[in-house]
């Protein structure tokens, strides 16, 4: 395992718990400090009068203390992992003890469990009852939806960033009471649309027009071909058991880990992991919602690669997945790459084609150069085709550093013609921008 | 895109006021439009919205990149070698801690082994030079070429232009100038004297004031004339730096001026004693009047302390404006024979720390030594003027009379602290831990040496309350010179 020192850091909850983490990754901090393949464990002297017991599982980076402390991971877990990737000399190799043994067949334990639930039998007339009532619900939804949007359009969008938040807020509320979250959540982005910038009128019609499409779709879904009923169905809201979909058959492949998105909204962070199929080709989105207080159950890294068993939620463009097992953390492989903007475009094409209301992907283009055109920063491939960068504020002197005018294989994360810049290979090396 | 636009001008208008151009929508979507326009349950505004959601849909699986021949010079190599990997992550931590005076010893040690940093860090050091102005000459020089290159396209990092020193005095900004100036001041005077006379007339009153404060440095007689043609400047505070700069040279006319007036009021009077066996000697004094140009110059004629007469108070300023050499001179005796003399008189005891003002003003080591060897008093302002071993030996000796007014001067050393000295500090320390907190010692780290560090687990202030503010800044400081070594050791291999 030969994480980076950035990786490490990048699995730390906040800022603070990165420089306690980084004051903890010193020899004189720990009393004990062992590893075999499988783990690593040490004992910390903490302000309690035991050390503290803290144990990371190598095989899928995940971390166990003994402390009081309910970030996750904790500062004595990045502390003791940062130390390793430092000075893995002073570390004994060393049986398991007891306390780490008892962890890890927890983990395998839980694993295995996991996999086998099965849902308690449930009363399918009851539950055919609920949904027929949902369904409703969610109907009569749609068509006071559809009067709101009609509105809107017979008056004209020039009027919008007058309303403020409440007239997207009120129609957002109607559809949680309509049981259609998924609805919701797309006429909250309406209102969260910048309406200072420049563009705003296009991208308020691209999200009117999606919301149209899922509304109009969901009335008419029983015309549509089963898998991509699923699609409509999850974006109108409707979820599907995580249970359920890990006891399908999930793909097993050598997975990158491309990049780590973070955002917190009501005490909830969302975490989502971007992740390229090395074997496979196939790109995966799998997200980790975590309560403020409480660990999440995955520690991905960028840059990492990862052996492991994705489910795919249904949809005719499978994006989003879930692990359902982890196998081990592998050196890095070599990998195919999108050639260039054309075979990204490409691509693109072809999944709008099959499903026309599909989000952002993750993708690795060769030989990317940035280039300056009229002030702004575009990213030119081999053939001399550019795309606009578009969070040039936040990467481009990283970017134009570790380039140096040069071409460099690059991973972007858009849609269409907007791709932000999250990494870039050098060396054989994967470095977050 | 045409038919997009068309359609947002239709959306931003309203449906009730205008109705989609059929004719600027692609072919491909006839077909879907026709089904759409031929559907008459369908009103006017849900015709659009799925007219929009066809097109929207057309539009994003269309998408062809555009091409252009446009390109950016690129980087040139490197003419150093890049640092190791454990300076590199020392730099990182050191970065992330955000200790400037780490941050300047670290880009120290890199350019004096001629090394510059891997691209990767490049922008977080040009970006740290903005907001440190004093370290952007260094950070121009471990950056290296590809820093150089960087600069060309954020303006805000052109400090890293590469220019000559004499190239950055004339074109660069203030902070630079002032950085360039203090620089060629300590190391040629005379050529920085020649700078500022070249550019003089250009400068506004601020940047005069600020290039006279930096001439303190290396002042000497070659300055005079420079500093005397100033008289004749409109602005106030500049003629007030100019003459308090010419007070700091023995030879200027004012401290001559000085002089003749000591010479005339103060005498020593020598008389045979016990039958003509033993020398006796003693100070008289006169009070001669003293002409209007010395009271013009700054010498205040009334007494401010009850403890001077307004004579007194004259020649106590008089004294501290004069260099201690002077008193040699005159009476041809050494300086422990000058303190003697002094220390004599009742009236003339009182004018002993005018003379330790006057040994610290011109910079006068043999004075101060006597000064703290033979002196009744102990007089703190002269331990900087002491031979390094001998500061330390005499802070050291009267750390507990006088902690605060020591550690001052303890800061100014260019050495680390001995450890018997750091411990008297650091003890003093813990016990006012909210007077010498983290970021104090942030600042004066170069001077801790790593041998206290087991020291300071020893060391915990009385106060229960004091001691977790004492306990955190230890282990920040235990950080910070851990750090240091990190980074000495990391430019030794």
């Amino acid at each position: 395992m030969n994480l980076t020192e950035e990786q490490i850091l990048a699995l730390a909850p906040d800022e603070s718990s990165k420089k306690s983490g980084k004051d903890l990754a010193n020899a004189s901090k720990w009393v004990t400090k062992s590893f075999n393949d499988q783990a690593l464990w040490g004992e910390c002297q903490g302000s309690g009068s035991k050390p503290y017991q803290t144990q990371v599982d190598l095989s899928g980076i995940a971390f166990k203390c003994s402390c009081p402390s309910r970030k996750f991971p904790c500062k004595h877990g990045i502390g003791l992992l940062l130390l390793f990737s430092r000075q893995k000399n002073i570390f004994s190799e060393a049986e398991l003890p007891a306390w780490v043994n008892e962890w890890l067949g927890k983990r395998a334990e839980k694993q295995e469990k996991q996999v086998e639930k099965k849902d308690a039998p449930v009363d399918e007339a009851a539950q055919l009852k609920r949904q027929q009532a949902r369904v409703k619900k969610v109907n009569d939804g749609i068509q006071e939806l559809k009067l709101w949007l009609k509105d809107i359009i017979r008056n004209g969008i020039l009027l919008m960033p007058e309303k403020g938040n409440a007239y997207f807020e009120g129609m957002a509320k109607r559809m949680v009471d309509a049981q259609a979250p998924g609805l919701a959540n797309m006429v909250r982005q309406l209102g969260a649309i910048n309406f200072y910038a420049e563009g705003w009128e296009s991208i308020f019609l691209e999200q009117l027009s999606k919301i149209y499409t899922v509304a109009e779709s969901f009335l008419h879904i029983d015309a549509l071909p089963d898998v991509l009923q699923q699609d409509i169905r999850t974006g109108i809201g409707f979820t599907q058991s995580h249970e359920e979909l890990k006891s399908q058959d999930g793909i097993t492949d050598i997975w990158l880990v491309l990049s780590k998105q973070t955002s917190e909204e009501d005490n909830i962070t969302t975490e989502k992991f971007w992740l390229y199929g090395t074997k496979t080709r196939q790109h995966a989105l799998v997200l980790q919602f975590i309560v403020r207080g409480q660990g999440g159950q995955l520690s991905l890294m960028p840059g990492l690669f990862i052996e492991a068993e994705l489910v795919f939620f249904p949809s005719v463009t499978p994006l989003r997945a879930l692990v359902k097992k982890q196998i081990a953390i592998t050196s890095a492989i070599s990998f195919s790459k999108y050639n260039n903007w054309l075979q990204v475009a490409e691509a693109e094409t072809q999944y709008s084609s099959i499903l026309p209301l599909g989000g952002e992907r993750a993708y690795t283009v060769q030989q990317l150069k940035p280039v300056q055109i009229a002030g702004k920063w575009w990213l030119k491939d081999a053939e001399g085709s550019i795309m606009l960068l578009q969070n040039e504020n936040k990467v481009i002197w990283n970017l134009l550093a570790l380039s140096g005018g040069d071409a460099l294989d690059m991973t972007v994360i858009g849609k269409e013609k907007d791709f932000e810049a999250v990494g870039i290979w050098k060396d054989e090396t994967y470095t977050i921008l | 895109m045409e038919f997009w636009d068309d359609i947002v001008n239709t959306a931003m208008i309203g449906t009730d006021k205008k109705q989609t151009t059929p004719a600027l929508l692609p072919q491909e979507l006839a077909e879907a439009t026709g089904i759409i326009q031929a559907n008459t349950a369908l009103d006017k505004e849900e015709m659009f919205l799925q007219t929009a959601a066809v097109a929207l849909n057309f539009r994003q699986s269309g998408f062809v990149p555009v091409h252009n021949a446009s390109d950016i010079e690129k980087a040139p190599s490197e003419e150093k070698k890049y640092c190791s990997n454990d300076a590199l992550q020392c730099l990182k931590n050191i970065l992330s801690e955000e200790s400037v005076p780490l941050l300047q010893l670290w880009l120290e040690q890199c350019e004096s082994k001629q090394r510059v940093v891997s691209p990767v860090l490049v922008p977080a050091l040009l970006a740290a030079a903005v907001q440190q102005k004093k370290l952007q000459l260094l950070v121009h020089a471990c950056c290296g070429r590809r820093g150089e290159w960087l600069g060309k396209f954020n303006t805000q990092w052109n400090f890293s232009s590469g220019d000559a020193p004499e190239q950055v005095w004339q074109t660069g900004t203030m902070e630079m100038r002032k950085n360039i100036f203090g620089e060629i001041r300590k190391a040629n005077p005379a050529q920085a004297l020649e700078w500022l006379q070249q550019t003089w007339k250009e400068e506004d009153a601020n940047a005069k004031t600020a290039f006279l404060e930096l001439m303190y440095t290396g002042i000497s007689e070659a300055d005079l004339p420079f500093l005397e043609s100033l008289s004749g400047e409109k602005s106030k505070k500049v003629k007030d730096e100019a003459m308090h700069l010419q007070r700091c040279v023995p030879s200027s006319p004012i401290v001559t001026r000085y002089q003749q007036a000591l010479a005339q009021r103060v005498h020593l009077k020598k008389e045979k004693a016990l039958l003509g066996l033993m020398n006796k000697s003693f100070l008289l004094f006169n009070a001669s009047p003293l002409e209007d140009d010395i009271y013009k110059s700054g010498i205040e004629k009334l007494s401010n302390s009850k403890e001077f007469t307004d004579d007194e108070y004259i020649l106590f300023q008089l004294t501290e404006s004069v260099p201690p050499s002077f008193w040699e001179k005159q009476w041809q005796c050494k300086p422990r024979e000058v303190i003697d003399h002094f220390q004599k008189n009742e009236v003339a005891k009182k004018l002993v720390p005018a003379i330790v003002n006057a040994a610290v003003k011109f910079n006068d080591r043999d004075f101060a030594i006597a000064l703290m060897q033979y002196s009744e008093v102990f007089y703190i302002d002269i331990l900087p003027l002491l031979p390094s071993q001998q500061q330390e030996h005499y802070g050291i000796k009267f750390f507990s009379g006088h902690p605060d007014s020591i550690l001052q001067y303890a800061l100014q050393y260019e050495k680390e602290w001995s450890l018997e000295l750091a411990t008297l500090i650091f003890n003093h320390a813990s016990k006012n831990p909210y007077q010498y907190s983290k970021s104090f010692f942030n600042i004066h780290i170069h001077l801790i040496p790593a041998s206290v560090i087991p020291e300071l687990e020893k060391l915990s202030p009385a106060e229960d309350y004091y001691k977790t503010m004492w306990t955190n800044t230890c282990a920040y400081i235990t950080k910070l010179v851990q750090l240091k070594h990190q980074t000495i050791n990391a430019f030794k291999v």
